[in-house]
């Protein structure tokens, strides 16, 4: 049978554009282009790899977000990945990891799953628990964190650096693993895979398809509030040393004054 | 061929994705991996390979000979993006665009069968000679010559700074032939592989930084096989300028790319170079006509993207004068670019570490090549305008 493989796709703003918060304290996600979290894009590369070596595989890739996260599913369309599933509500607005968490299985649960695959961390929120709760609230084992995957006679395997040393990790399917930064380079879209894309069906689903409350997400069902925010301070120029035969010297008073040494 | 009629102004998002990847993946390489080939005399194999394998090479060329089935349009996009990262692939005016073209448009089916897969993934390459050292901007001039000889032919001449043949299995040459009936020469192709007896080519050393050579080539009694003729031997001009289109626009390319790449580090230099209390892009006298390359660049960019949709709407007539104006627009703009990208570093512009100054000579190139800025002038004097011609 089909190896099922559903990788969850984070629609992030644009880390190198300037971000800001809206006046309800979530990200303003009008303000800067958005894209395909790039940690995300080394699961969708993760899935291709898998895919690949399995017989017969299909993988759909999921994302909880607004009307333009469709170019995240589109980007992993163009990767390679088989079909979409976009679940767009306008109650999600500020939905919180416990609730993107519950939509996510909900959705998974929907669609089919022998593997779900996600990235380490999305680049906005970064909390990187997303999948810990999912793999909880799905009641399957969890694999997080890998930096080398693969998956054979129903089970996955995998490895995970840690500081100190590195562990070998292995599930029964069905399971939700996480793979970090280091499991191998992305490939690029190539041009007959973003041509196909477009023709790739893509599913979109609201909250009363997946039989979820709209107070169970939003603002108000999460679990987290944010009191307040405040832009980062600006980069202050910095201190230079130029050495004229004291700079040793001068450097290490300077570290004494800021209390570094 | 399957082309996206869509609008020149406005991008479809399949455009929008092949922008954005192939810009990807020239950033993954960089203008360091540009610059370290040419100093250590090589190719960029690397990236070329990577983008054949991708498919961005032959996206114009049609499907059912392993290409992409798209069109121009597609092909201008991969090697402005990838000029824009500041790794450019010069091959790709000669080998898919024109040689591609004219192949996949006037050969046979056995000819399309032999080269276009290989053109498509990037396997094999096809450099194009038309100029020589009598025949530049005059091209009415051309002396190479193909006389039949059974049914073998036999062709003689001399061609001056053709690009890549040393890298290319083939050259596509232009000659001429006898007409039987009237005794006058008429342009045609020929597919010259690189090992025939009698073709030599030697190298013309030139101030570019690029991985690309120009050649000077010797074609003495070179004998061909009959199907060495692309196309038919009556049509010659018409399936030239066939190749001529695609070749602007893609050198039009060329220039939009460079000029992006340039004003790039411009702008990225200004934001930051603090000579007085503010960094220099705050000097209207910087900033201002960094401005005014964006404007000329994003316009030679909308008419070179009009020339691209004509000809890949099948309108050779209107491509031409299309394709003219935007090569000319888009050289003017990446000229002007690299010029003031290279005044606003100072004397950090003339530096080796910048690697801004060695464009100043590389972007002169598309005022000169494939036909120089008085030679469009003089096209749209006498074609647009109704001018009487001085030659
Ligand atoms: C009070 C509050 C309000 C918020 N409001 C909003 C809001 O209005 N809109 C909004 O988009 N975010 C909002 N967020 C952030 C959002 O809840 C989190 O980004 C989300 O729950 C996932 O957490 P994370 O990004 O840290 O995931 P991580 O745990 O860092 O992500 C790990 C992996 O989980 C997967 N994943 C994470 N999120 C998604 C997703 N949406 N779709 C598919 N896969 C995913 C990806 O594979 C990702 O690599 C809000 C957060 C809080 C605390
Ligand atoms: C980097 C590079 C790569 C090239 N690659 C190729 C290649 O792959 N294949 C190939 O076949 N060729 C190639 N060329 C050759 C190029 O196409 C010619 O250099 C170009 O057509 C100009 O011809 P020319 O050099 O003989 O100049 P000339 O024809 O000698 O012109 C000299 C000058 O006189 C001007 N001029 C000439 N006639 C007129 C007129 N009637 N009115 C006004 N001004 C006039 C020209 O504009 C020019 O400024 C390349 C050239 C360069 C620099």
């Amino acid at each position: 049978m089909s190896l099922r493989i559903v990788v969850c796709v984070k629609y992030v703003p644009d880390a190198t554009g300037d971000r800001h918060f809206a006046e309800d304290l979530t990200t303003d996600r009008d303000a800067v282009d958005g894209l395909l979290s790039e940690l995300d894009e080394y699961a969708v590369e993760q899935a291709l790899q898998i895919a690949d070596a399995a017989d017969d595989a299909e993988i759909t890739v999921l994302t909880v977000g607004p009307e333009d996260a469709k170019d995240a599913l589109r980007k992993a369309l163009s990767m390679g990945a088989d079909k979409g599933v976009h679940v767009e509500d306008d109650d999600l607005h500020g939905t919180d990891v416990v609730g993107t968490s519950l939509v996510l299985a909900k959705a998974v649960e929907h669609v089919g799953y022998d593997l779900v695959l996600c990235g380490m961390a999305s680049t906005d929120g970064t909390m990187g628990v997303l999948p810990a709760i999912l793999a909880e609230r799905l009641g399957v084992p969890q694999v997080t964190l890998l930096s080398e995957v693969a998956v054979a006679d129903g089970t996955v395997t995998g490895r995970r650096d840690g500081d100190a040393a590195s562990e070998q990790l292995q599930a029964q399917l069905p399971a939700v693993v996480s793979v970090t930064d280091q499991s191998g380079e992305a490939r690029y879209p190539s041009f007959k895979g973003i041509m196909a894309a477009k023709k790739k069906p893509v599913e979109s689903l609201d909250l009363s398809d997946l039989g979820i409350d709209a107070d169970e997400v939003g603002l108000g069902g999460a679990w987290t509030k944010v009191e307040d925010a405040a832009k980062r301070p600006e980069r202050t120029a910095g201190t230079i040393v130029k050495d004229e035969g004291e700079g040793g010297k001068q450097l290490a008073e300077f570290l004494v004054s800021q209390k570094f040494i | 061929m399957s082309v996206t009629f869509d609008n020149a102004l406005l991008e479809s998002e399949e455009r929008r994705t092949l922008r954005a990847s192939v810009a990807a993946l020239g950033r993954r390489f960089g203008r360091e991996y540009f610059t370290t080939a040419v100093r250590e005399g090589r190719q960029t194999d690397e990236l070329w390979q990577e983008a054949a394998k991708l498919g961005y090479l032959g996206v114009n060329l049609p499907e059912e000979y392993g290409g992409g089935g798209a069109g121009l349009s597609e092909l201008a996009i991969v090697l402005e993006e990838l000029g824009a990262t500041g790794c450019p692939l010069l091959l790709l005016v000669v080998s898919p665009a024109i040689c591609g073209t004219v192949i996949a448009r006037f050969g046979t089916e056995e000819q399309k069968r032999r080269w276009l897969p290989g053109l498509a993934d990037g396997t094999r390459r096809m450099a194009f000679g038309i100029t020589e050292p009598d025949a530049g901007s005059n091209s009415h001039r051309i002396t190479t010559t193909a006389r039949r000889d059974g049914d073998t032919w036999v062709l003689t001449g001399r061609k001056v700074f053709v690009s890549g043949v040393d890298i290319a299995d083939a050259t596509l040459i232009v000659g001429r032939t006898e007409d039987a009936r009237t005794g006058r020469l008429k342009p045609c192709l020929f597919v010259v592989e690189r090992e025939t007896p009698g073709f030599e080519f030697r190298h013309i050393p030139m101030e570019l930084t690029a991985p690309e050579k120009q050649f000077q080539l010797f074609l003495d009694d070179v004998r061909l096989p009959a199907d060495a003729l692309v196309g038919d031997e009556d049509a010659g001009l018409l399936q030239l300028f066939a190749g001529l289109n695609p070749e602007r626009v893609m050198t039009a390319a060329f220039s939009l790319g460079m000029g992006r790449y340039a004003l790039q580090v411009a702008v990225e230099y200004a934001r930051v170079r603090q000579v007085w209390k503010a960094p220099i892009g705050a000097h209207q006298a910087i900033a201002h006509p960094l401005a005014q390359a964006r404007i000329d660049l994003e316009l030679a960019g909308l008419m070179t993207r009009k020339a691209a949709f004509l000809y890949d709407a099948g309108d050779d007539m209107a491509a031409g004068e299309a394709a003219n104006m935007a090569k000319y627009a888009a050289a003017e703009a990446g000229a002007r670019a690299v010029d003031q990208a290279v005044h606003t570093l100072g004397g950090n512009g003339l530096t080796t570490e910048y690697g801004l100054a060695s464009l100043l000579t590389a972007s002169r190139v598309g005022r000169i090549a494939p036909v120089s800025r008085e030679m469009i002038l003089n096209f749209v004097c006498h074609h647009t305008l109704g001018l009487p011609r001085s030659y």
